[in-house]
């Protein structure tokens, strides 16, 4: 298709090397470039590579030099899906350096805004992205066809999260309004009214998502993979509490880099997560259910309980994160709804603040998982060094992992539909394409 | 001055301005007037008298605006914002018209008919009030009528507000459209200290007004008010845009070079004219769904300075950001008379404020279209002019500056010599002795004060005079300093030795507005301690808003302070930082040193003004001594600004 | 209109963030009836059907900075009728053109460890500069109503109606008071296109010039006056944004790189010095 291609692509699979070549085209309704390799030995044992085409553009570099309220907007523009998630682990990160005192309503407000960060991100995977692969179209234009209900419920919820980013930061992608200290501009408390009525709406849709996620008919898959979330003594993850596994890693969100380190692989764009022992751990909302599910909203506690799908069936199934996000869609509604009620204008939208030397880091959940950020900052508060670590780079390792535990299972059938497995399974993970991959194609080579 | 209140205008107390609230949002009105939001006066709905800015202050300049709080309980000081009644008269934006494609390939159109809210405009400005006469002729008083407009004005009731208090950019009185609210009203209010005196200008407002609970106003708030409204045209002057056939002037200079300068700072950014309350562009929309079946045309404000505005198919008329500012003006000051007879300038000041980079149309006028004479305040007609005529005042006391200076407080006989001003002249003259010139040092309100140094037999001879002794004046001569070039700006003031007695009304008129000006600036150089002027009204002046800094040549007994030339005092300074304004007086070498670092320092040589010292005997320009290149120094000058001078300035043997 | 059968629209991206495209998936309410007037031929973000031409429109995001995307927007450009580039990337470079006043090997070096394994031009640069383009929608992101304009226009055969016009013209439009001159607060509205509805004076803070610079641009004498009070490096950095590489920001843009360069020294992984 564009570029890259070698002459075996549109017919999908070939003999190279003397190993099948297996070929799908550029996966799509995930956000990014790149290709999956996959090399089939000749016992059968399968080699899954990610290759991450999406163009690098330099962030941490472009971010040297810069004031921390100049990175937020930067930082922003690593991902239109989920800007907000990178604003606010630096801001999270620069507050923390330099001890800023954060109002209880404008930390309400980050977390309304995060909230519907999330609303928007799920509904868009779960509704537009996902559900296609399940209900059997290329996409939710075609599926509305025949689902209208569905995909206009999806819409409306979707439309309400991108509302409250509005709300907050003057626009959905890229908002305006995050700074240090807290926000450029506060919400009076009227400005939050309009939100009432839809957000009831929405959790009524929401819990009738979750139901129907539940009874989607889902491949098999089973897997127990190492997961990795941020836990609070009272909240939901979010930006707050501390990093932790489900094989006792606990640290402080400033601290990432005590347990995970970066590499580069030949076959990548994205520089990938591993934990220091190398084996790959997974984040997300599958992460978030299973290590601090006892924090959910009891509306979307009760849904997840209403379901009857066990918690190893829902951790060790990949297929089943739309049931693990249409949970979280529903808490981040629920949640919504609880801050716009309770919503008293801070005194002062922002508190001021003195930059210090010193090192800035902080770990808040994306909609995909745990996005770390870490600057080096001098004295007159400018970056002098930059790391950002995104969940998609972390998740990388996970999924080439699970692709080779599946991958046996659907080699054999015709290539389409190989290929349509092979792609609803990295949907599961919810690839953040722009933030570091995007996937291109899926090769694979079979030694004979 | 007239204002507009009639003897039996009603009284209403600052307290109970909410039952005037009452009754105007009668029947469903909404009253909407000034309200702070974001850093500014905004026109929004005012529930009671708590959403007005009781307290509140604006400090204007070009490209500059702050509030300030904490200046007692009135609630019309702030004066315009940035939003004129033209919002609600005249919306930035209106459905106009509906077109429909139908099923069988027809089509239907249908204007939105006009829907104006029921509104009372509270505070409107005389300003305004002019603004909304040039709006009724311009969208409402020609062969075609603005319908909606139209319907918003009748729908509407208008409360103003006569001002008591003027912004640096104000210049409604220059324009003859305030601050004294005339007509146009159907209510206006004065604020005097415990509340308003109110008048009606309308039937409906004499309907309003007996419904009024209040006393009537007695004599002595009346005459609070129309005192108040009068100083406030006194504070603001009359001569910032000289208007006297400016059409004409504006049209014979549309080559002048200055078109091209002032596009070099002009943004293009359309802020003057969105501003503005008789701009009255606009560009229509349409909106239409995506199959095109049904199109709503929106009309929006636009502006002569956005880049589409005279596109056509081959191309644009006014590319260059000279060629759309120079639209602008000349449209608002002269083309407009032609289509409407009136200037399209009301002297609100928005467009000099909010210019994102402080473009002053009255400076802009002043350059490309001079009056015939300086723009300055018109000097009054000296006492005595003619040579040899003599006005006699009465020496009341001395007063020793310095070894040698002293200054003396005389009672003139014909007091049009105490309307003179800061920076103007007299001829003294004892019998026996040549007459010689001498600046005022101030300005009393029954005495003038001469500061004089005994040099030769003249100036000794009146220093000698015993109190209650006469000596002949004639004067007040030549141009003064142009203190209205300083309004909203920074002001410098540098003296050398004797030189600070000139200044010292400028002094006294700086400090009777302060807040009309921004930072005050006065340094002064000496050549030892005990040469120093005015020694106790330094200190009392650094105490009342302006810096004073000094430095002697050399040093003496007690002290402490800098030794040096005033140039030290000045040369680390930035004055480019804020549009700035420097007054300089002393000897010339002082001058001419001092002007050379106010240049660098970031002043234009516009800005910079000097009074040069001359031979003088007849001090109306008749006698030629004080004569240098095309100027007499006697009368016009002494004042000059650099850039008048030009090279004659630093040029020796002129 | 009716009749025709609907336009093959092609939804692509270069060097971006997908935020522009996603703007298109954002019309929640329109996002129906749109699938059905237009034939999405190829969306990789939202559709799993394919098509590599010809397209009756074609949109574009991200700008040019790998040698695959040089090759892929010429090849692209020849399979369309009408190109379409939207956004800040694709209209004028995006913040990743920054680098184009740098070294950018040594920036990828400073990015990943092993700098030879990515593939990278040394510049990123708009569409344009590559390929003819028929209209543009800009922003950082696009404006939603901006692009229903489009796909509306496109659709009725009109000219879409997108104002170059300062910020200024829509801030006052909405009764916005003016952080520059109320607050003091930089703001390159002045001389920026609008189209984000005046979003950043409505929101306490200085526009940064998502939608690049308005026609005719007086980016200096704007420059010199914000410049009253602060560094020459602090202006110049305003100025070097998401559209910095724009011609009339560039020459600050540039200054404001070159100032933040720091000084050479070893380099761990990452760019982690300490």
């Amino acid at each position: 298709m564009h570029g890259t291609g070698g002459a075996t692509r549109e017919d999908g699979a070939s003999h190279e090397h003397g190993g099948l070549h297996f070929e799908v085209g550029q996966l799509t309704r995930v956000e990014g470039e790149g290709s999956l390799d996959l090399r089939v030995a000749a016992d059968g044992t399968v080699a899954a590579q990610l290759r991450i085409f999406e163009a690098p553009r330099y962030f941490e570099r472009l971010v040297i030099g810069r004031t921390p309220d100049e990175v937020l907007d930067i930082v922003a523009r690593i991902c239109g899906i989920c800007p907000v998630a990178y604003q606010m682990s630096a801001v999270h990160a620069f507050e923390d350096l330099f001890e800023v005192p954060i109002d209880a309503a404008v930390r309400a407000l980050r977390r309304l805004m995060y909230c519907g960060e999330w609303i928007e991100s799920h509904s868009l995977h779960i509704f537009l992205l996902h559900a296609p692969d399940f209900l059997g179209y290329p996409s939710a234009l075609e599926m509305a066809h025949d689902h209208l209900e569905l995909v206009g419920r999806g819409l409306a919820i979707k439309k309400l999260g991108n509302r409250i980013v509005g709300i907050l930061g003057g626009r959905a992608i890229h908002p305006v309004s995050v700074r240090v200290g807290g926000f450029s501009r506060a919400p009076r408390a009227h400005d939050l009214d309009e939100l009432r009525a839809p957000l009831q709406a929405a959790i009524a849709d929401a819990e009738e998502t979750v139901r129907w996620a539940a009874s989607l008919d889902t491949p098999r898959s089973d897997r127990e993979p190492r997961l990795v979330s941020l836990r609070h003594p009272s909240e939901y993850p979010m930006s707050d509490g501390r990093i932790v596994s489900s094989d006792g890693i606990d640290l402080a969100p400033s601290d990432w880099g005590r347990a995970f380190h970066e590499e580069q692989v030949p076959w990548s764009h994205a520089l990938q997560s591993r934990a220091a022992d190398g084996v790959p751990y997974l984040l997300g909302p599958t992460a978030r259910v299973a290590l601090a599910g006892d924090r959910l909203h009891p509306i979307a506690r009760a849904a997840l309980d209403a379901t009857g799908i066990s918690p190893e069936e829902l951790r060790r199934n990949v297929f089943r994160s739309i049931v693990a996000r249409s949970v979280e869609l529903l808490h981040a509604l629920a949640e919504a709804s609880d801050i716009v009620a309770a919503y008293e204008p801070p005194a002062k939208p922002y508190a001021p603040w003195k930059p210090r030397a010193g090192i800035a880091a902080w770990a808040t959940e994306a909609p995909r998982g745990l996005l770390f950020q870490r600057y080096r900052v001098d004295a007159a508060g400018k970056v002098r060094a930059a790391q950002i670590v995104p969940p998609t780079s972390q998740n990388q390792a996970a999924i080439e992992h699970d692709l080779a535990l599946f991958a046996p299972a659907v080699l054999d059938l015709p290539h389409e539909e190989a290929t349509g497995r092979l792609e609803q399974l990295i949907r599961s993970y919810d690839p953040c394409i722009s933030c570091a991959t995007h996937f291109l194609d899926v090769r694979i080579d079979r030694d004979r | 001055m007239v204002t507009s209140a009639p003897p039996g205008a009603t009284f209403l107390p600052r307290e109970r301005f909410d039952a005037l609230l009452d009754l105007l949002r009668e029947g469903g009105r909404t009253v909407i007037g000034p309200m702070l939001r974001d850093g500014a006066v905004m026109l929004d709905e005012i529930a009671t008298a708590a959403d007005l800015p009781a307290g509140w202050r604006d400090e204007q300049a070009p490209g500059h605006y702050r509030l300030s709080d904490g200046h007692g309980p009135r609630l019309f000081d702030v004066v315009n914002g940035p939003q004129s009644w033209k919002q609600l008269t005249f919306p930035p934006r209106l459905p106009v018209a509906t077109a429909r494609r139908e099923e069988a390939g027809g089509a239907s159109f249908a204007p939105v008919p006009p829907d104006p809210p029921r509104l009372a405009f509270l505070g409107v400005r005389a300003c305004e009030l002019a603004a909304l006469r040039v709006q009724d002729r311009v969208l409402a008083g020609g062969t075609y009528v603005d319908e909606d407009y139209r319907a918003r004005r009748e729908a509407a009731i208008v409360v103003a507000v006569e001002c008591t208090r003027a912004g640096a950019t104000c210049f409604c009185a220059s324009m003859g459209t305030g601050p004294e609210v005339r007509s146009g009203h159907d209510l206006v209010l004065t604020e005097v200290d415990d509340g308003f005196v109110v008048s009606a200008g309308s039937p409906a407002g004499d309907r309003l007004l007996a419904r009024l609970p209040g006393p009537r106003a007695t004599a002595a708030q009346i005459a609070a008010a129309s005192g108040a409204v009068a100083a406030t045209r006194a504070a603001m002057g009359d001569d910032a845009v000289a208007t006297e056939g400016l059409r004409d002037r504006l049209m014979d200079k549309l080559d002048s070079p200055r078109w091209a300068e002032v596009a070099d700072r002009c943004l293009a950014c359309a802020n003057c004219t969105m501003v503005c309350p008789t701009c009255f562009c606009t560009s229509t929309n349409v909106h239409s769904d995506l199959d095109g079946t049904v199109n709503v045309a929106e009309r929006e404000w636009d502006s002569c300075f956005n880049v589409g505005f005279a596109k056509v198919a081959g191309g644009n008329f006014r590319p260059n950001r000279s060629e759309r500012y120079r639209q602008w003006l000349t449209h608002k000051f002269a083309t407009w008379y032609d289509q409407f007879g009136t200037s399209g300038c009301v002297g609100c000041g928005r467009c000099v404020t909010w210019c994102p980079v402080g473009i002053d149309v009255r400076e802009e006028l002043a350059a490309i279209a001079p009056p015939a004479i300086p723009v300055g305040r018109t000097p009054p007609r000296p006492a005595a002019a003619t040579t040899g005529r003599f006005d006699v005042a009465t020496l009341r006391e001395v007063h020793a500056e310095t070894d040698d200076t002293r200054t003396l407080r005389l009672t003139p006989g014909d007091p049009a010599l105490l309307g003179g001003l800061p920076g103007q002249f007299v001829m003294v003259e004892q019998p026996g002795f040549p007459a010689f010139p001498i600046s005022a040092s101030r300005y009393g309100s029954e005495d003038l004060f001469l500061t004089v140094r005994g040099a030769g037999p003249a100036t000794a001879a009146v220093l000698a005079t015993p109190i209650g002794g006469e000596v002949g004046l004639r004067g007040p001569l030549g141009r003064p300093w142009p203190i209205d070039r300083a309004l909203g700006r920074d002001v410098v003031v540098a003296a050398g030795g004797i030189g600070l007695a000139p200044l010292r009304p400028l002094i006294d008129a700086l400090l009777a507005d302060r807040d009309r000006f921004g930072s005050i600036l006065l340094a002064y150089g000496a050549r030892t301690p005990a040469d120093q002027l005015f020694r106790d009204e330094l200190a009392s002046w650094a105490t009342h808003g302006i810096e004073v800094v000094q430095i002697v040549d050399r040093s003496g007994p007690g002290w402490s302070g800098r030794v040096g030339v005033v140039t030290n005092l000045l040369d680390q300074r930035d004055f480019a930082r804020r549009p700035s304004v420097a007054f300089v007086c002393g000897p010339e070498r002082m001058m001419q040193a001092t002007t050379r670092v106010l240049r660098d320092g970031g002043i234009p040589a516009e800005r910079v003004f000097v009074s040069l010292e001359r031979h003088m005997e007849c001090g109306i320009g008749l006698c030629g001594h004080c004569q240098m290149g095309p100027f007499f120094i006697c009368k016009d000058g002494p004042v000059f600004s650099l850039a008048e001078l030009g090279d004659l300035f630093a040029r020796e043997g002129i | 209109m009716a009749a025709q059968r609907p336009p093959r629209v092609g939804v692509v991206k270069l060097a971006s963030c997908d935020g522009c495209q996603l703007t298109i998936l954002d019309l929640e309410d329109e996002l129906i009836a749109i699938g059905q007037r237009f034939d999405l031929v190829e969306f990789p973000e939202a559709t799993s059907r394919r098509s590599s031409g010809p397209y009756d429109v074609l949109l574009v995001e991200g700008s040019v900075s790998t040698p695959e995307q040089l090759e892929r927007i010429v090849e692209l450009r020849a399979r369309s009728k009408l190109l379409v580039t939207i956004g800040a990337c694709a209209t004028a470079g995006g913040i990743q053109a920054l680098r184009n006043w740098s070294s950018e090997p040594e920036w990828r070096a400073s990015v990943y460890p092993r700098p030879e394994e990515v593939e990278s031009l040394a510049t990123a640069t708009p569409v344009a500069e590559h390929v003819t383009v028929d209209a543009e929608l800009r922003g950082c992101p696009i404006d939603g109503r901006q692009l229903l304009e489009l796909l509306t226009a496109l659709r009725l055969g009109r000219r879409p109606q997108l104002p170059d016009e300062a910020v200024c013209d829509e801030c006052k439009r909405l009764g916005r008071v003016c952080v520059l001159v109320a607050s003091d607060m930089p703001c390159l509205g002045p001389v920026t296109a609008t189209g984000c509805g005046a979003l950043c004076p409505g929101y306490a803070r200085g526009c940064y010039a998502c939608f690049g610079p308005k026609d005719a641009a007086n980016t200096a004498s704007l420059a010199s006056w914000i410049g009253k009070d602060r560094s020459p490096a602090a202006v110049d950095r305003l100025f070097a944004g998401f559209t910095g590489y724009a011609p009339a920001f560039r020459e600050q843009s540039r200054r404001a790189i070159a100032a933040m360069q720091p000084a050479p020294r070893r380099r761990h992984p990452k760019g982690e010095a300490s």
